[in-house]
């Protein structure tokens, strides 16, 4: 059985039916020639290329990097209660919460429960920032860091301690209205 | 009174014609035949009849000008009922605001949220938002209510499921409900703990996170786990349960409701004994005994030891299988033992075996009660088992029966029972002589002469008169519960006759609804029996090519040097057998004592020469027998723990290793080839038992069981019970908290069993021994020490110890008199 194309079929639009002529040499001479005039224009223009690691674009604000983990600057306390919802709003399944409870000895969240393991397996993580959505008590925010490549898969599993540390400023943020 | 046959009625449920059972109650009708969900808070079923205390449920009846409470309406015929009215909506939204007026809102760092009804009901039919800006009730948070449950007060909603659960389905009274209104909070009535048996169901129940497992507390949420459906068998009453599992590890377990099986509730053995699975006592490796101390090896060495060991012992070793041993590994032990080894000296029972014809007859299809049978017959005795001990959930059963379905509850027991108090009357008889008891039953049910045998039981004859009438004008549908140390000891043989004498008279057999139902000492007792782990019978009850020793046979022969080996499958015949003396003896003149366990328990420590870790409850797979004849599937829920084997692979591996040829890889193949064995399981798969069992009773093919000895017997006069004479007789119990598995449990340590002398007021004071005090009770220049407890029900006369206790267990005394002073 043959095959029928149907009337909705694309229409191909061929190039013109015949070389030669004028029409060939304006083709040949006259359109390379227009390219190459944006070819020397953009030379005259300078340097776009960007020296990373030496030199970095600035990033926005809202610029989803590498996550954080805060404590309350007057007590020092977590502010993360282990409550587990950051893990489950994670699309990547790449949070793993393992919550334990406070006691009078060992007080370390503000709430009756801590997280006890707080890791993020930042080799999954797609930085949507949901987990920061989902947090209850912006114990989590999604910071500004880009750069955390590593030799070991291993090594980009992120525990509590390295997400609260204050992470060393390397990414310029961009000035307002820039 | 027997289930009552519901009439089918047809009504219209938001415009749609809904057929339901009538005076079904609104909500369970709407969900189950409309599949239209009318919110509830206070409304469980399991619990018992409504009360109507939150008003979630609220929905409007046409021809009832106001709402009415979905939960306590029943379905009639015709009515017309709406859930969703701009009028319902209304009333719900405003319920909740009302329920949420006090409560925290801390779900975050509550345990509940995730799994919590509140926050599925706030978020379903709620407002989503909140006018109240006042500040709310305030309690200490959170409270110890018991060393197992935690409560947070301000979270409550006051719902009464946890009261009710303890007033009316526990009934051990415990919980009520303090002070009025806003300031109401759960408690125990005299501020202790609440420490009950069946204490940890209400953390269940709870629709919030009120009531909290102190074990669970923030281990996981529900995105963290897996459930796994399993069997426990910790008891025999094997009540389907769920595991909780994170990281492979066990971190709660839940009931799995089988109306069948547990009804939904689990005891706190079930629930909380998880934890022995991970704590560093467990033996996880194998052991060698070398120079006098057990030292961890390799499993090859360890089964290239055992397997020398038995080879050696050809026809001079025995073996023994504790109850929570499956049918495969019995199946697959009576195998290596009868086939390999050329012994037939293997025994599952404490008390000695019965004649087969009358295992036969005990375990016969025609004269076994179900378990829903307990509630809904006319008349249940509970003879010589103590239903909370032995199988937890089956205290529950009956008490709801009595409750619910005026059920008449007889009690036939040595000991008082817990069930006592709900008894249309309570019999006691002799520690010992249950023999005789029911012999006196047999007597008055056909008129025979009662003061006879009543005198040489001990029992009051025109009790046993008063017994016999009870029963009889109660109605058809009676079930017997008895259990297994009726039918033990010298005696037993006649105690079973007798038993299935009181069966005819009574007419049970054939009866639906009626019959014996057997509890057993093992979880598995039934199965280990049915495949063949009994000195006088093969797999299916058949009759073996010689009949060999029983358990006391076994170490007599131990200790004679007859027999100079013994396999011993998850039991340890110093805590869990009779006469430890003896034992005691056997095993140290034993030269291979090969043992499964997971706990060094002391016969284990002081005598094994090999150990092979056992597998928990939890990673084991196969298949047991409920003592209702319902076959139920284990199924793994996490990996083994540490170099633990699988028991059916080391008893297979042996097989191999001793010349038996066939090659079992799976545990599904063991199933399968045990199954085929025993012609009254024929048909039956693993796909055919499933997840909730099947009783192979019921099936057709189950007519394949071998009938046994027919009643009535001639039973002869029966040995009169020894009297006290100044002495006490010796009874013995085994407490629902004896076991390793609850030692081992950090939990639950508190409540594991020290040994408890209970007597009668009379004879304490007597004895000048007063409640609390250390006493000594000796026999035959043996002692044990243990805390006298003055129970005002025990019978004067006779005093009742702990056994299977890991020190000084009743097991250590002879009796039948015994010695009881003042330590
Ligand atoms: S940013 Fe997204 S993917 Fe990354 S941890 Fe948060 S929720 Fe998960
Ligand atoms: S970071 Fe926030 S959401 Fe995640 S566990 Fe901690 S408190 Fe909960
Ligand atoms: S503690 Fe829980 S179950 Fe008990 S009344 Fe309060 S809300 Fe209901
Ligand atoms: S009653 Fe028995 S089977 Fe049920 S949970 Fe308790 S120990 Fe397990
Ligand atoms: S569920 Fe009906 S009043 Fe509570």
């Amino acid at each position: 059985m043959t095959w029928t194309p149907g009337p909705d079929q694309i229409e191909v639009v061929g190039g013109p039916s015949k070389a030669g002529g004028a029409g060939g040499l304006y083709r040949a001479f006259g359109e390379t020639l227009r390219g190459l005039k944006t070819t020397f224009m953009q030379a005259t223009e300078g340097v776009t290329t960007v020296q990373y690691p030496e030199e970095k674009i600035p990033v926005y604000p809202r610029f989803r990097g590498r996550h954080r983990l805060h404590t309350f600057e007057d007590t020092g306390l977590e502010k993360c209660v282990g409550c587990s919802l950051c893990a489950a709003a994670c699309p990547s399944d790449c949070i793993r919460v393992v919550a334990a409870e406070n006691t009078p000895e060992n007080r370390v969240s503000a709430g009756e429960r801590y997280a006890a393991v707080y890791e993020i397996n930042l080799s999954r993580c797609i930085f949507c920032g949901y987990c920061e959505i989902a947090c209850p008590f912006d114990a989590i925010t999604m910071g500004h860091d880009y750069e955390m490549s590593d030799y070991n898969r291993s090594d980009l599993i992120f525990t509590k301690e390295m997400l609260l540390a204050e992470p060393l400023e390397r990414t310029p943020l961009r000035a307002e209205g820039e | 009174m027997p289930r009552p046959v519901a009439q089918m009625v047809t009504f219209t449920l938001n415009g749609q014609e809904v057929t339901a059972p009538e005076n079904a109650i609104l909500a369970d009708a709407a969900l189950e035949h409309g599949n239209v969900e009318i919110p509830v808070f206070c409304y469980e079923p399991k619990i018992g009849g409504p009360v109507g205390a939150c008003r979630m449920c609220l929905v409007e009846i046409e021809g009832i000008p106001k709402l009415q409470a979905g939960c306590s309406v029943p379905v009639k015929d015709g009515m017309v009922v709406h859930t969703d009215t701009p009028r319902v909506r209304e009333a719900q939204e405003a319920v909740l605001e009302f329920i949420l007026v006090n409560h925290p809102l801390d779900c975050p760092v509550c345990d509940k949220g995730g799994e919590c009804p509140l926050q599925d009901k706030s978020f379903g039919w709620g407002d989503g938002i909140s006018r109240f800006v006042e500040p709310k009730r305030h309690f200490e948070k959170p409270l110890a209510l018991s060393p197992l449950i935690a409560i947070d007060r301000e979270r409550c909603i006051l719902c009464y499921r946890c009261v009710r659960f303890s007033q009316e389905v526990s009934e051990d009274h415990q919980l009520v409900l303090q002070e009025r209104g806003a300031h109401a909070f759960v408690a125990t009535f005299d501020g202790h703990p609440y420490v009950a048996p069946f204490s940890g169901n209400i953390i269940e129940l709870c629709p919030v996170g009120a009531l909290t497992s102190q074990p669970y507390r923030f281990r996981a949420r529900p995105w963290d786990i897996e459930q796994s459906g399993s069997i426990c068998t910790l008891c025999p009453a094997q009540c389907n349960v769920s595991f909780t599992v994170r990281d492979d590890r066990v971190l709660r377990v839940l009931q799995r409701d089988h109306e069948g099986v547990d009804d939904g509730w689990l005891c706190d053995k079930g629930r909380f004994a998880y934890q022995a699975i991970h704590v560093d006592e467990r033996i996880t490796q194998p052991l060698l005994r070398d120079g006098g101390e057990l030292r961890p090896v390799t499993w090859e060495l360890a089964l290239e030891t055992a397997a020398a060991a038995l080879g050696r012992g050809r026809g001079r070793t025995a073996a023994l299988a504790g109850g929570a041993a499956t049918n495969e590994e019995g199946w697959l032990l009576q195998g290596l033992l009868r086939d390999s080894l050329d012994s037939a000296d293997i025994d599952s029972r404490a008390g000695g075996t019965l004649p087969l014809d009358l295992h036969q007859a005990l375990g016969a299809p025609a004269l076994q009660a179900s378990v829903p049978d307990l509630e809904f017959a006319h008349a249940v005795l509970v003879l010589g088992t103590e239903p909370v001990d032995d199988a937890p959930v089956l205290d529950l059963r009956l008490r709801k029966g009595v409750r619910r379905h005026g059920l008449q509850l007889f009690t036939a027991t040595s000991r008082p029972s817990a069930l006592d108090e709900r008894a249309v009357l309570a019999v006691r008889y002799a520690p010992g002589a249950e023999a005789a008891f029911v012999a006196a039953l047999d007597a008055a049910l056909t008129g025979a002469d009662v003061a006879g045998p009543a005198a040489a039981a001990g029992a009051d004859a025109d009790a046993v008169r008063a017994l016999a009438d009870g029963l009889r004008a109660a109605g058809e549908d009676i079930v017997v519960l008895w259990g297994e140390r009726v039918c033990s000891g010298a005696a037993g043989a006649d105690a079973a006759r007798g038993l299935l004498n009181v069966a005819a008279r009574l007419g049970l057999e054939g009866r639906d609804g009626a019959g014996l139902l057997g509890v057993p000492d093992g979880a598995n007792g039934r199965g280990l029996r049915e495949v063949g782990v009994l000195p006088n019978a093969a797999p299916g009850l058949a009759a073996p090519d010689t009949d060999g020793r029983d358990a006391a046979g076994i170490a007599a022969a131990l200790a004679a040097g007859e027999l100079t080996g013994v396999y011993l499958l998850r039991t340890d015949p110093l805590v869990d057998l009779a006469d430890t003396p003896l034992w005691e003896r056997a095993l140290e003149k034993a030269t291979t004592v090969i043992a499964h366990a997971s706990f060094l328990t002391p016969g284990i420590a002081e005598h094994a020469t090999v150990v092979f870790p056992a597998e928990s409850h939890a990673e084991k797979e196969g298949t047991v027998v409920h003592p209702d004849g319902r076959l139920q599937r284990l199924r793994p829920a996490i990996g083994r723990q540490g170099e633990t084997r699988p028991e059916w692979q080391v008893l297979a591996e042996l097989r191999r290793a001793l010349g038996n040829d066939e090659r079992l890889l799976t545990c599904s193949m063991v199933t399968a080839r045990m199954l085929e064995s025993i012609p009254f399981y024929a048909g039956l798969t693993l796909d055919t038992i499933g997840a909730d069992g099947t009783r192979w009773t019921e099936r057709p093919q189950g007519a394949a069981a071998p009938a046994g000895a027919a009643a009535p017997f001639d039973l002869p006069a029966p040995a009169p019970a020894a009297s006290p004479n100044g002495r006490l007789r010796l009874g013995t119990f085994r407490s629902i908290w004896a076991s390793p598995e609850v030692g081992a449990s950090p939990a639950l340590k508190f409540l594991h069993p020290r040994q408890r002398v209970e007597l009668a007021p009379g004879d304490a004071e007597r004895l000048g021994v007063r409640h609390g005090s250390p006493v000594t009770v000796a026999c035959d220049g043996r002692s044990v020490t243990g805390i006298a407890h003055v129970r005002a029900s025990a019978p004067e006369g006779s005093v009742f110890l702990e056994t299977a206790i890991a020190a000084d267990s009743a097991a250590e005394l002879d009796g039948p008199l015994v010695e009881v002073r003042p330590a």
